[in-house]
């Protein structure tokens, strides 16, 4: 007994004295074998992010056609295509804006697709003007999904002026061919770049601020953070200002898709959280095996199934809301709270219980003012 | 034995070469030598700011009489909560800062509960002021004069004076949620490691780093309206939210306690310069767990407060005005205790558990106070309070 208190007591002053210098022991368990990070960039590159490229592109390039029919004869069966395709790529698109990196960094690709509220007046200006460049960040707001989803649904009262509009007046119809040729040819760009940037990005598996895994792991918290959390629950519940925003929420113009949508969005975050495939159909390495790897324990819990539980239960909530979150933010905004605040519980645990499991920094820091 | 536990020995060794062998390569001096007040310098300029604190806390101040003021107005308050702007002092409506943004809004704070204080600015112009000269009674919002005084406090139909529960609320949700849960943590901190460890200023013409200046944006949350941060007076300041309860806990409950959060922000910020991360963490440690107990003996005062004075009231309303004050205040308290922080993170109590103690105090004409006393009870026994 005596030998084994010696060791014990041993063990501890070892690990008393290691434990504030232990940087290179944080991607190996306790059984000292290293997490192969390429193999996990590998996977996630083949089976979710190059799959969810390919397929959005192709979506947006069934809208392109639509809206070619479209411009050729406005009317409603046309329309009603039209609108369809937009759904539909714009569903796709939720499973591709957390990845910002590569040439979609480059071009600034998610600004020239969703920025939401879509600035009426200024686009409208754009319209009438026929002058505009939108490669300019003044012109973020007036391009891309929210735009179109204006121009679809919200320029006119109902879909008779609405069509009035598109056979009257050409600079509507040739705004709108210009935001979908703009919208095809960016995400060529950055769909097509990922056959040489394959190569690079795998291989980018070390623990540096530019690496691959580095980069891909703060830019879905980011995404979680941003683009998710504040952009499609916060900002119009108003838990960044005085009272709440409701004309801020997705596809405000539409009206009943803002759940359908962040629902997407949600499932693209777990899928990726698990390492499931884009297809549904196979798993492998991800952030949730990593993390499961590393053993972390938060609170008594292993840090990747509570991070699973608390992405599950925020969707649940998400799936308590009415289908038009304007509509659910006039009724009872508490509910959008709660769900804001389901979504937020994530956050902490993405953003420094991961992290600090990962042995990453966060490469944004909040813009919060002081 | 031997042989069994001699590979777990060698072991042991193994991994104490593996995981140490760089420290000889790296080794960085970080011994933290902390100065003896809270004063920073580089180049003989102080590297200290926190005007964005101090802005805050005076328009806590004028919030706090203007939400009992027979001159308020929905819009005006809303503008000073909201908008940061319309205060007596003008200079504030040029800083650019708000209080209404930094109210229950770290991380870990609800977001359901930053919408109660926008209610009570309208429960108060709207039920309140106009029956400023009204007798308060349950059901009406009116005011109650306290007896042998000229001293009139008002409250809304279920007896809670508005200012009392919006300043007392802001105690926690603005000043403690602040320093505990936001600028001490280590989401806020450790985001800033990279610029401090290679010694980039938090902007340009700044000299001090980005975690430097969250550290002390901390502590401008307590220490704000100081006239001198290296001689802080507490409680003299005019400071109506956590600086004036620091210093009655300091002079009651916890004698001590004053000392021990100064001097964990400066060993901090030292840490901070030193780059020591493990102080840092420990020091912010220490004023998580002693600020929340500053909430935590003020939550429990002001209950058995109202309980004291609730026995000794006799027939009549004019006990009530002092009772219902002091429960007021305690409902404010109450309500922070969700956004304390026990050293790992974690809230003493969540938003859930604040939400039923609440619930017994919706109505003070009615309140029990059998329940009063057990809540003070609990919060004694989970925050392990003298």
């Amino acid at each position: 007994m005596y030998k084994k208190f010696l060791i014990i007591l041993f063990t501890s002053f070892i690990l008393v004295q290691c434990s504030s210098s232990d940087d290179d022991a944080n991607d190996i368990n306790e059984n000292n074998i290293a997490y192969d990070r390429e193999k996990m960039l590998v996977y996630l590159a083949d089976n979710i992010i190059i799959p969810a490229y390919s397929s959005f592109k192709s979506a947006l390039t069934d809208l392109d056609n639509s809206t070619k029919t479209f411009v050729a004869s406005p009317n409603q069966t046309n329309l009603d295509d039209l609108r369809s395709k937009w759904l539909v790529s714009y569903k796709s698109w939720q499973h591709v804006e957390m990845f910002d990196i590569g040439k979609a960094e480059e071009i600034y690709f998610k600004l020239k697709m969703n920025v939401y509220p879509a600035d009426k007046t200024w686009l409208e200006n754009n319209i009438s003007s026929g002058s505009y460049d939108l490669d300019k960040a003044e012109n973020y707001s007036s391009q891309g999904f929210p735009a179109i989803d204006y121009m679809l649904f919200g320029i006119e009262v109902d879909d008779v002026e609405i069509l009035n509009k598109f056979k009257s007046n050409f600079k509507y119809t040739n705004y709108l061919t210009a935001l979908i040729n703009k919208m095809v040819t960016n995400t060529s760009t950055v769909v097509d770049d990922w056959t040489n940037y394959r190569e690079s990005f795998v291989i980018s598996s070390d623990n540096t601020a530019s690496s691959s895994v580095n980069k891909l792991i703060n830019d879905f918290i980011y995404y979680y953070e941003k683009g998710f959390r504040a952009n499609k629950i916060g900002i119009p519940a108003g838990v960044f200002s005085g009272g709440s925003l409701p004309s801020n929420v997705e596809a405000f113009y539409k009206k009943n898709i803002s759940k359908d949508l962040a629902l997407e969005a949600m499932e693209a975050i777990i899928k990726f959280y698990n390492g499931t495939s884009y297809d549904g159909l196979s798993s492998g390495p991800s952030i949730k095996s990593y993390l499961t790897h590393l053993n972390s324990i938060k609170n008594g819990t292993s840090l990747s199934a509570s991070l699973e539980t608390k992405l599950q239960s925020a969707k649940t909530s998400i799936n308590s809301l009415s289908n038009n979150f304007a509509s659910q933010i006039g009724s009872d905004n508490n509910k959008m709270l709660n769900t804001y605040d389901a979504v937020q519980s994530v956050v902490v645990l993405l953003k420094v219980d991961m992290l600090q499991a990962f042995n990453i920094n966060v490469d944004y820091t909040d813009a919060d003012g002081d | 034995m031997k042989l069994k536990f001699l590979p777990l020995f060698i072991s042991c060794i193994f991994l104490f070469l593996s995981s140490c062998s760089n420290d000889g390569d790296d080794v960085v001096d970080n011994t933290v030598t902390p100065p003896s007040t809270y004063k920073f310098e580089r180049d003989s300029k102080t590297t200290i700011s926190y005007s964005g604190q101090t802005a805050r806390l005076k328009m806590a101040n004028e919030l706090s009489s203007m939400m009992n003021s027979s001159t308020a107005s929905q819009s005006g308050l809303d503008n000073m909560f909201n908008k940061g702007t319309g205060f007596t002092d003008t200079t504030l409506d040029a800083t650019g800062k708000n209080v209404g943004g930094k109210t229950f809004a770290s991380a870990i704070a609800a977001s359901t509960v930053k919408p109660k204080f926008n209610a009570w600015i309208v429960d108060f112009i709207s039920n309140v002021k106009p029956k400023m000269s009204s007798v308060a009674s349950n059901g009406s919002a009116g005011f109650i004069q306290d007896a042998g005084s000229t001293k009139k406090r008002y409250f809304n139909d279920k007896g809670h004076e508005l200012n009392q529960l919006f300043t007392k609320g802001l105690i926690g949700g603005m000043a403690a949620d602040q320093i505990v849960n936001g600028y001490l943590s280590p989401a806020k901190l450790n985001g800033a490691k990279a610029d401090n460890d290679a010694g980039t200023m938090y902007a340009e013409g700044k000299n001090y780093t980005a975690m430097e200046h969250y550290w002390d944006e901390g502590f401008g949350y307590l220490y704000g309206l100081e006239a001198d941060e290296t001689s802080p007076t507490l409680g003299a300041t005019g400071d109506v939210l956590l600086n004036k309860y620091a210093a009655k806990i300091e002079a009651s409950n916890s004698p001590g306690i004053a000392k021990i959060i100064y001097d964990a922000f400066i060993m901090g910020r030292a840490a901070i310069v030193a780059k020591n991360y493990t102080v840092r963490d420990e020091q912010a440690k220490i004023i998580q767990i002693h600020i929340s107990k500053i909430i935590g003996y003020k939550a429990i005062d002001y209950l058995n407060s109202y309980v004291d004075k609730a026995k000794a009231g006799v027939a009549g309303v004019e006990w009530r005005a002092d009772a219902f004050h002091a429960l007021s205040e305690g409902y404010g308290f109450i309500l922070s205790l969700q956004v304390t922080n026990d050293g790992t993170g974690k809230p003493y109590f969540t938003n859930s558990e604040v939400n039923a103690m609440l619930a017994k105090m919706s109505n003070f004409w009615t309140v029990s106070n059998a329940d009063l006393t057990a809540m003070a009870a609990e919060i004694k026994t989970k925050m392990d309070l003298n």
